[in-house]
């Protein structure tokens, strides 16, 4: 029986060997689909640029605030200079004014001084109203005259009016914040001006560039007119203040082009910071910044800032900023060892054609570098994590429904090795709950076949017993039989009578339990399709 | 086998989401948070205050993940007038910041409002336990919550110009001493009007000032505790007391005579152009003392600078005013109070403190800053004037009692109303007694230019 069976059972067990579960074969299936899936979300974020979404978007908002922060500046400062330049021709008209009036010439002042404080007590309402109108912090006037020629150093020293806003960034007009910086203290006190905590009563002109400037332009270029003539100061701490401002000044001109000395307004480096502060509620420490540029360099201390951080450390003097410029990335800027990057625009503070427009300024928003490279980390960071989560997830979810999925048919084929065809499981998928009733009628049919063999077993073994009940004479009629002859054949081969050939067979069918030759061959031929042959 | 691959699974999924949070929580730390601060540390006392803060940013603020932006930087009464009018967000005002200086009558204003962080919160007892107590208490405003922390205070003192008055005491005798009390100094005044006078003998009556207080209102305060009795009496000025009667005339009388400046304004502008020899003033004013004193000519001569311990009354007890404003830290969110309670105790710890009073003029705050710490430093601070005035202060608290203004609503209009009306008659009666002047005598001028006045101040000041 086992000699029978084990060759169908050696063939299944090679298939086995071979394969792969298909269990195994659904979560490779599920893992290939999944790493599709991320390489194609992969190769999305790639292709949109999202992964370098962070620095695009950086850009993107830096620029923008840059445009704003330029336009703003730029009109502010734009704005100062119109006003700075109506506010000379009103001061020259009403100084030349006074002077008919006092009957003196503008150098006979020096020696008039009551005269001299009446000039400048009469130019307090011009400075004054000028100052409230204008979106600067302080208003000045410095006139080439000094109350007191005598004194030692008297050519540095000039006579005029300064006010100061202290508040230009609030309204108030129940108590304005003006205070004299400098000037006469009885024109602070008959205009109820408190004398600022600075108060000198003459400028200090020494290295004064916005005294100057404009008045060396104003005698080199004498067919310019004041439009282009007035100058921006260098943001600096004026001798004997402490805050850093930033001045227009004007040339005083009478019509024959005479100077009397210059005014303008001033821009503190809080107003800059209270006008010009960028939005930082992405990057908090973005700030901007307004500069005098030269050969790629800023020198920080003549920079004005706006925003919550700024590079000046007011440890050290004259630092230098080196600017590199790429046109494919941010700019950087270098100052030791920090980096800075973002934009940085050239604002026009002069007309074309005036004695300064070959001084070059620049806006530029900033940011330290570490707060960009930290800004992208962080989103990319963010998306490799998610993308990772993402294939650990198929990769569950992989193992959960391959096993789910194949729970049923590995069940069917157990139920089916075990032989419970009556509870067979539905997988609900027509195919594969096709297969299992296929293969349960399969084994049920392999089963009756088994049966059937196990019967034509049996009845050849009985065969082949009953063989070796014949006697020698019916042996050689039998060996006649499996080899085809005929009766006469065998009788005409044995030198037997036909009749006694006959009765041998008889003998034969009856022993070997069979009713005819054709039947007798059936075994014969069945014994030699298993590979047996009767010895 | 099961439990191996649910283990594995949590932890492939764990480590994602841990490098994550971990990722994003750095991030975070390293953002830093923005404060905005308003204060009244101009002028003299900018540079220090900048250097203090970018040293705090480039430090603490680093890593704790805080930057102190300045805002604004204004005079205390232009502060109190910005900060009500962002209280009580008037058209045009700005946005409260996080930290601001204020004075208690200013923090009142915004602690009605319920706009300030109590601090107390923010510190804990044994912190609190090392500041002076007197400071702390000023700070709860009359509550049991800490709203203005006191990180730098001041008190009043005399300042002379010694420059100027060892001249005229070498003319007519008067000694510094003599300025101890409230009557010398009127006396001393008295003398130098008339020796000023005698200086343009063709132009008559144009003698000098002398002396101005920076705060009347301080003056009149102190001045009525010095002789035992209290200026204000149910939230209003107790016009009926004698006591009263006697500051206000001790005020009122010399500057009508003009002896006494009558100014709007701070005495160090006077200082300047030595239109007044001395002054009572908040320490914290000494930097504004500018050390020469400017003429009209453009002529300038040193200006040096003496202080002397408050005068009082003859008689009087020694009492002084405990001024200077506090921080105060705005309600906004925890993680910003937090950051700011740390500011403060950056600010006002012993070295950083002591770094900032020695430059500025103002007081301690903490014991251990009061005590051997200024003592030891003393010596190395290189302005004269500061150095003096925390010996002056230091014996000042040896040897006076402080005393903190009142608090409650509307102080601020009052003491407002008190100074105002307070100048204005006695620009009015010195305008009436100069005219006085040409026809009749000095005294019969001054009666009859103050007859009545004070009962017509006390009806139109209330």
């Amino acid at each position: 029986m086992n000699r029978l069976l084990n060759p169908l059972l050696k063939k299944i067990n090679r298939t086995n060997k071979a394969s792969i579960s298909m269990r195994l074969r659904l979560f490779f299936f599920l893992m290939i689909l999944v790493l599709t899936m991320a390489g194609g979300i992969i190769i999305i974020l790639l292709v949109t640029g999202t992964f370098t979404a962070g620095i695009t978007e950086s850009r993107r908002l830096i620029k923008n605030e840059l445009q704003h922060a330029s336009n703003n500046i730029s009109m502010q400062y734009g704005q100062l200079s119109l006003q700075a330049v109506s506010f000379s021709n009103d001061i020259s008209q009403r100084i030349n004014d006074k002077l008919k009036e006092q009957n003196l010439t503008f150098s006979q002042l020096s020696q008039h001084p009551k005269q001299l404080e009446q000039l400048l007590s009469d130019l307090f309402e011009n400075t004054y109203y000028s100052l409230q109108k204008c979106k600067g912090s302080g208003a000045f006037v410095i006139l080439d005259t000094t109350v007191n020629p005598s004194l030692v150093n008297a050519n540095q020293s000039k006579v005029g009016l300064y006010l100061k806003n202290m508040e230009p960034n609030v309204i108030s007009a129940s108590n304005p914040t003006f205070t004299l910086l400098r000037g006469f203290s009885s024109i602070g006190r008959n205009n109820s001006i408190n004398l600022h905590t600075q108060w000198s009563m003459e400028f200090d002109i020494s290295n004064a560039d916005y005294y100057i400037q404009p008045i060396l332009a104003a005698k080199n270029n004498i067919s310019l007119p004041l439009s282009k003539l007035y100058y921006w100061s260098i943001p600096q701490i004026i001798p004997g203040t402490s805050e850093d401002v930033m001045l227009c000044s004007v040339p005083i001109l009478d019509s024959n082009h005479n100077i009397y000395g210059v005014c303008g307004f001033e821009v503190s480096a809080m107003l800059f910071k209270l006008l010009h502060m960028p939005d930082n509620s992405t990057y908090s420490r973005m700030f901007c910044m307004f500069s005098p540029y030269q050969n790629s360099r800023v020198e920080i201390n003549h920079s004005l800032f706006a925003g919550g951080y700024s590079m000046r450390d007011f440890s050290k003097k004259d630092v230098t900023l080196i600017v590199k410029e790429h046109h494919t990335s941010f700019d950087d800027y270098n100052i030791k060892d920090s980096v800075y990057l973002g934009y940085h625009k050239p604002i026009q503070l002069y007309p074309d054609g005036s004695s300064f427009s070959e001084d070059i300024w620049i806006t530029a928003i900033l940011l330290p570098k570490e707060d960009i490279v930290n800004s992208i980390t962080l989103i990319n960071v963010v998306l490799a994590c998610l993308l990772c989560m993402l294939v650990v997830m198929g990769i569950i979810i992989s193992v959960i429904f391959s096993n789910k999925y194949l729970k049923p048919i590995s069940q069917g084929i157990r139920a089916i090795k075990l032989g419970s065809e009556e509870d067979l499981p539905k997988t609900n998928v027509q195919e594969i709950d096709d297969l299992i009733y296929y293969l349960s009628d399969y084994k049920k049919e392999l089963n009756r076949k088994i049966e059937q063999d196990k019967y034509q077993i049996t009845k050849l073994e009985n065969f082949i017993n009953n063989t070796k009940t014949l006697t020698p004479a019916e042996r050689s009629v039998f060996n006649h039989l499996i080899n085809g002859l005929s009766a006469k054949e065998i009788a005409d081969t044995m030198f037997l009578s036909i009749n006694t050939i006959k009765t041998h067979n008889k003998r034969i069918f009856v022993k070997l339990e069979i009713a005819s030759r054709e039947e007798l061959l059936l075994y014969i031929s069945m014994l030699k399709e298993i590979g047996l042959e009767l010895i | 086998m099961k439990k191996i691959f649910i283990v594995c699974v949590v932890i492939v999924i764990l480590v994602p989401i841990i490098t994550l949070t971990f990722t994003l929580i750095k991030m975070k730390e390293k953002e830093p948070i923005t404060l905005t601060l308003w204060h009244n540390y101009g002028g003299q006392m900018k540079n220090t205050m900048d250097e203090m803060i970018e040293e705090f940013n480039g430090t603490i603020g680093k890593k704790e993940g805080v930057i102190i932006n300045v805002t604004s930087i204004s005079g205390s009464s232009t502060l109190h007038d910005k900060l009500t009018m962002a209280a009580k967000n008037d058209p045009g005002a700005p946005t409260l910041p996080d930290i601001t200086t204020a004075y208690p009558k200013t923090a009142l204003v915004l602690a009605n409002k319920n706009l300030l962080v109590n601090l107390d919160e923010q510190f804990k007892e044994d912190e609190l336990a090392k500041y002076i107590p007197r400071f702390i208490e000023e700070g709860r405003l009359n509550t049991d919550k800490l709203y203005v922390f006191p990180t730098a205070k001041s008190t009043e003192v005399l300042f002379v110009n010694t420059t100027i008055f060892d001249r005229f005491s070498k003319a007519t005798g008067v000694k510094l001493e003599d300025l101890s009390t409230f009557e010398g100094i009127q006396n001393a005044a008295s003398l130098y009007y008339d020796w000023t006078d005698r200086q343009t003998p063709d132009i008559a009556n144009d003698g000098k000032t002398f002396y101005v207080p920076d705060s009347q209102f301080n003056l009149s305060l102190i001045g009525c505790e010095q002789l035992g009795t209290h200026l204000i009496k149910n939230n209003k000025i107790d016009y009926s007391s004698p006591d009263t009667k006697k500051v206000w005339e001790q005020l009122f009388l010399p500057a009508v005579k003009g002896n006494y400046a009558i100014f709007d304004g701070y005495a160090s502008d006077l200082a300047k152009t030595g239109d007044i020899v001395c002054s009572t003033g908040s320490t914290a004013g000494v930097l504004f003392f500018s050390p020469k004193v400017t003429y009209p000519d453009n002529t300038s001569e040193e200006a040096k600078l003496t202080l002397l311990p408050y005068p009082t009354f003859e008689g009087g007890k020694k009492i002084a005013i405990q001024r200077g404003a506090g921080m105060c830290v705005i309600k906004s969110n925890k993680k910003k109070e937090k950051l700011a309670g740390i500011f403060l105790k950056w600010f006002t710890s012993p070295e950083n403190n002591l770094r900032f009073v020695s430059s500025t003029g103002y007081l301690p705050v903490t014991e251990e800053a009061f005590g051997d710490i200024m003592l030891k430093q003393i010596d190395s601070i290189s302005d004269e004037n500061i150095k003096n005035l925390l010996f002056v202060s230091r014996e000042m608290q040896i040897n006076y009692d402080f005393l903190t203004a009142p608090l409650f609503d509307n102080v601020d209009v009052l003491q407002s109303n008190y100074e105002k009306q307070l100048r204005l008659t006695a620009t009015e009666s010195r305008k009436t007694y100069r005219n006085l002047l040409n026809t009749i005598g000095k005294e019969d001028a001054l009666d009859q230019a103050t007859r009545g006045i004070y009962d017509k101040f006390a009806r139109e000041s209330e």
